[in-house]
């Protein structure tokens, strides 16, 4: 009996909402349809105190006004939310998101290409944007995303070096001329790593080498990287000063101009201690604009990280330690020691399907000793400024995009649910396949008692 | 004329040359027709192995058997004596693990890589399951393919081992490991039992490919070929009883061999090193009811009162881990790797402690002076150096089922003996003589590279011949 009711509540819903809806769409068309105001939240907008009681306007894609007293403007869609949460949507610095569908599918997967030295390479050029992870992460709060070609992954172990540029975009649209931020944001590089113990996939077991072996293939590897920054210093020079005509165009030389140049940061993936130290003293060296990227040993070169300032984009912190006889938890302690030693670092998921994760990444963290303002920060604004898209995303101040997130309390808690979502000032939709399934089988028959 | 004449002459000489020559390589190859096989070994001091050593006594060796040891022993008049003044005379020392004869076949580098380099089942099918049984070839015997020119032979003569389990190696049941004595003219010399033990491995042997792919396949598929041999042993009388009753019984060549290896209680080896390995090989020996000895042990520390109490012996492999020669300079070792190497050595004094009988083995040790050296690790962990002299001599003797014929110096024994110029496990101590079945060696001692003069200080008093290379045999 019960039951039956109840089904018919949730009918009587349906039909409600639905009324709701066909009441709403002409409202929403008297008004201008890029013009919101979000009233009575309060609002954190990471560049200031947070403010009580406040109001964000958004126009044209972007934030038009934000704080305690600003005025509505008449056509503006008005957001009551009074008793939520504003904030500046997350960013996740490092995915494979649109490059990889379903892992286990190859034709899905397209992070990488052959070869080891692939500069010319650019990861938007391969963004699905109809990827059914989009609308999963964005619902959890995340509003943009950097694409990084052959990091992560099962096939990220091929010995890529140079593995292409990382391209950002938004979490909305159907097409990555509209979903775009940034087309280049920065040159990734694996960095080569000595290591004895490699797994041998024709015997399908791990094989040790002797030390001598492996440092001689790093050696090889770091000094083919180096001769390729010095032929495009050459291709740099020889395209300003050489004569047009005798001039062959190169791809891979051409694209790592801006990397020579230190116009383009490097993301430089490196985990070891060791491994860290030499990819900050080459960068030194060649004079790159190095983000370390991943840094799972970020906590034993502290100071190095501190002097060069290096900026770092750590991996999931929910996961074990690199070592087995490091503390078991290091991952989720390190962003405070960082933090502590004044080195900017973001969050990152280093995936797709677990993109979503972020917020409980760096709320992990915040258990674990992190400040809950930094936790924010790592999530929301440091990435914007350690690839130097501060000036479009990352904080809530007139000029910026409106990637806004209103939620109903903190978003590092699991228990959070993101109420709006705006995306590039669009109010956009939290519905994805996670839901659809969820629905799916809420409604599944229930065996008699 | 004449040249051609000439010609012919020195043909014929060559082939009377020839045939002397045949002759005397005949005579050389049944070189146990050569030398009088007596020997004696006075005013030495003779570590029986079985009972208190004997401080200035004779040790009577004739026609491969010990023949009397003692104080005062009469010498038979065609023995040739060597002075034991200052040495001592212990065992002959046994290797219970090895592959000494067996070198190891390489695998084919020329085979295409990637996934499809696979190795299949012996039957050069893919194994689908128990009755294709999978790397399975226990009526293989090590005897049989020795290979008596294999130079680590001498090498391990050299430094005082007579006899060693030589094992085959590849598969689960790879075959069975021979006792095989470390001096002989033709194989059929060396072997002392063909048919010791029946070493097993849990190896999967599918490779992803085939079964059994895992350890639990592996476990199942053994505990099947047991069952299997059981029923083989039960029904095949029933069969031979009534041959006109009953349909006749599948030729299996493993469940034949098998059913003899349990019908006659042949030792079983278990392969088992860590401590889960060493409880589960317990578990399975009580469960598979087989007279099982355990192989590896390295981790026998941490169990060594559960062996104790199952009364199962132990073959400890000397290869103490160690790290690796060409490490990275900066590898953090792990506590794990570092507790494991720091107390493995200390395995033998802890499985002495509590009674388990044990024996030492090579185990993949490259040169016999390591193996010495492993074993001085293990008496510098606490270990009696008498219980280390007796886990190469009288308790591997016992385990390995010959100790009515070695282990000890005793009337009757194999004249296996090793005579040393000092404590065995002493660092300075040098082998000067050794023998095998009755076949004497003295061991010249090369000279160390940098001072060549010392040499002939270290000449034994009494050496009959000064012209002989390191560790060839005299009196053949």
């Amino acid at each position: 009996m019960s039951r039956a009711i109840s089904v018919k509540s949730s009918s009587l819903q349906l039909i409600s909402f639905c009324l709701a809806l066909s009441l709403a769409f002409p409202l929403w068309s008297q008004r201008a349809a890029n013009v919101y105001a979000i009233k009575g939240a309060k609002v954190y907008t990471l560049a200031g105190p947070a403010i009580e009681n406040g109001t964000v306007v958004i126009r044209d894609g972007k934030i038009a006004a934000v704080g305690a007293n600003i005025a509505v403007p008449d056509d503006a869609q008005v957001i009551d939310a009074a008793g939520l949460e504003v904030y500046p949507g997350m960013f996740d610095p490092i995915t494979q998101m649109g490059l990889n569908e379903v892992g286990a599918v190859s034709a899905t997967v397209d992070t990488r290409e052959l070869g080891a030295f692939n500069p010319e390479l650019i990861a938007a050029t391969a963004v699905n944007p109809a990827t059914a992870h989009i609308p999963v992460t964005r619902a959890n709060g995340i509003t943009e995303v950097l694409a990084v070609p052959g990091i992560g992954g099962f096939d990220s172990e091929g010995g890529g070096v140079i593995t292409g540029q990382a391209s950002t975009f938004n979490l909305a649209g159907w097409t990555m001329d509209e979903m775009q931020i940034k087309r280049s944001v920065a040159m990734v590089i694996n960095w080569p790593s000595i290591q004895t113990r490699s797994f041998d996939f024709s015997t399908f077991s791990f094989k040790e080498k002797p030390y001598t072996e492996a440092k001689k293939e790093y050696d090889k590897s770091v000094n083919e990287l180096s001769d390729w920054l010095v032929r495009a210093r050459h291709y740099a020079q020889a395209k300003e000063k050489g004569s047009p005509d005798l001039f062959v165009r190169d791809l891979k030389l051409e694209a790592l101009v801006p990397v020579v140049e230190g116009k383009l940061p490097v993301l430089m993936v490196a985990d070891d201690a060791r491994d860290i130290r030499n990819a900050v003293d080459f960068c030194a060296k060649q004079n790159l604009k190095m983000i370390l990227a991943s840094g799972a040993e970020s906590w034993k070169v502290k100071d190095l990280l501190k002097e060069k300032k290096i900026p770092v984009i750590l991996g999931p912190t929910e996961r074990l330690p690199e070592r087995e006889d490091a503390p078991y938890d290091k991952p989720m302690t390190q962003p405070a020691e960082l933090n502590a030693a004044g080195i900017p670092f973001a969050f990152s998921s280093f995936g797709t399907s677990f993109s979503r994760r972020l917020p409980q990444y760096a709320g992990t963290a915040v258990g674990y000793g992190l400040p809950h303002d930094e936790g924010l920060k790592a999530v929301m604004l440091n990435a914007a400024q350690i690839l130097g898209l501060a000036d479009q995303v990352g904080t809530l101040e007139p000029g910026k995009l409106a990637n806004i997130i209103v939620t109903s309390g903190d978003p590092l808690e699991i228990q959070t649910q993101v109420r709006y979502l705006f995306i590039k000032g669009q109010l956009t939709s939290t519905d994805n396949r996670h839901r659809d399934l969820y629905e799916e089988y809420r409604k599944r028959p229930v065996p008699p008692r | 004329m004449k040249n051609r004449f000439e010609f012919r002459h020195v043909l014929l000489i060559l082939m009377v040359a020839c045939i002397v020559s045949l002759i005397n390589w005949a005579h050389s190859a049944r070189a146990a027709g050569g030398a009088p096989r007596y020997f004696a070994i006075t005013n030495a001091r003779i570590v029986t192995g079985s009972g208190a050593p004997i401080n200035n006594g004779t040790v009577v060796v004739a026609k491969g058997l010990i023949q009397a040891v003692g104080e005062s022993v009469a010498i038979p008049p065609e023995a040739w004596v060597i002075d034991g003044k200052g040495l001592t005379v212990y065992p002959g020392l046994i290797d219970a693990g090895t592959d000494l004869g067996l070198p190891k076949e390489e695998p084919a580098e020329s085979a295409p890589a990637g996934r499809g380099r696979r190795r299949a089942a012996p039957s050069g099918e893919i194994a689908k399951g128990p009755e294709d049984r999978p790397g399975t070839s226990p009526w293989r015997v090590a005897a049989d393919e020795f290979k008596t020119d294999d130079k680590r032979i001498e090498t391990w003569r050299n430094a005082g081992f007579t006899t060693a389990l030589t094992m085959p190696d590849g598969g689960i049941f790879p075959g069975q490991a021979s006792l095989v004595d470390l001096a002989g003219d033709r194989r059929g010399d060396y072997i002392v039992k063909a048919v010791a033990t029946l070493p097993i491995s849990f190896t999967s042997v599918g490779n992803f490919w085939a079964f059994p792919d895992s350890l639990m396949g592996s476990i199942a598929y053994i505990r099947q070929v047991f069952d299997d041999s059981n029923w083989y042993a039960q029904a095949e009388p029933i069969y031979e009883a009534n041959e006109t009753k009953f349909e006749r019984l599948p030729y299996d060549r493993t469940e034949q061999v098998i059913a003899r290896e349990l019908r006659d209680k042949e030792i079983v080896l278990l392969p088992a090193n860590n401590s889960v390995q060493i409880l589960r090989a317990l578990r399975l020996a009580d469960e598979w009811k087989i007279n099982a000895v355990i192989y590896g042990g390295q981790h026998g520390y941490e169990v060594a009162d559960a062996i104790a109490a199952k009364k199962v012996p132990v073959l400890v492999n000397l290869k103490w881990p160690e790290r690796a020669k060409d490490a990275d300079p900066e590898g953090e070792e792990t506590l794990r790797e570092l507790r494991f190497r720091d107390r493995a050595p200390s395995t033998p004094a802890a499985l002495s402690k509590s009674g388990v009988k044990f024996a030492f083995y090579s185990g993949g040790l490259s040169g016999p002076k390591d193996i010495l050296k492993n074993a001085r690790k293990a008496i510098a962990a606490g270990l009696a150096p008498d219980a280390a002299l007796r886990a190469f001599t009288s308790d591997s003797a016992e385990i390995l089922g010959v100790s009515g014929r070695m282990g000890s110096i005793a009337p009757g024994k194999i004249a296996n003996l090793v005579v040393t110029d000092g404590e065995i496990f002493d660092e300075k101590t040098k082998v000067k003589h050794v023998f095998v079945d009755g076949r004497w060696f003295e061991i010249h001692e090369e000279p160390p590279a940098e001072k060549v003069g010392d040499h002939k200080t270290d000449e034994p008093p009494g050496a009959p011949a000064k012209d002989m290379t390191s560790g060839e045999g005299v009196g053949r």
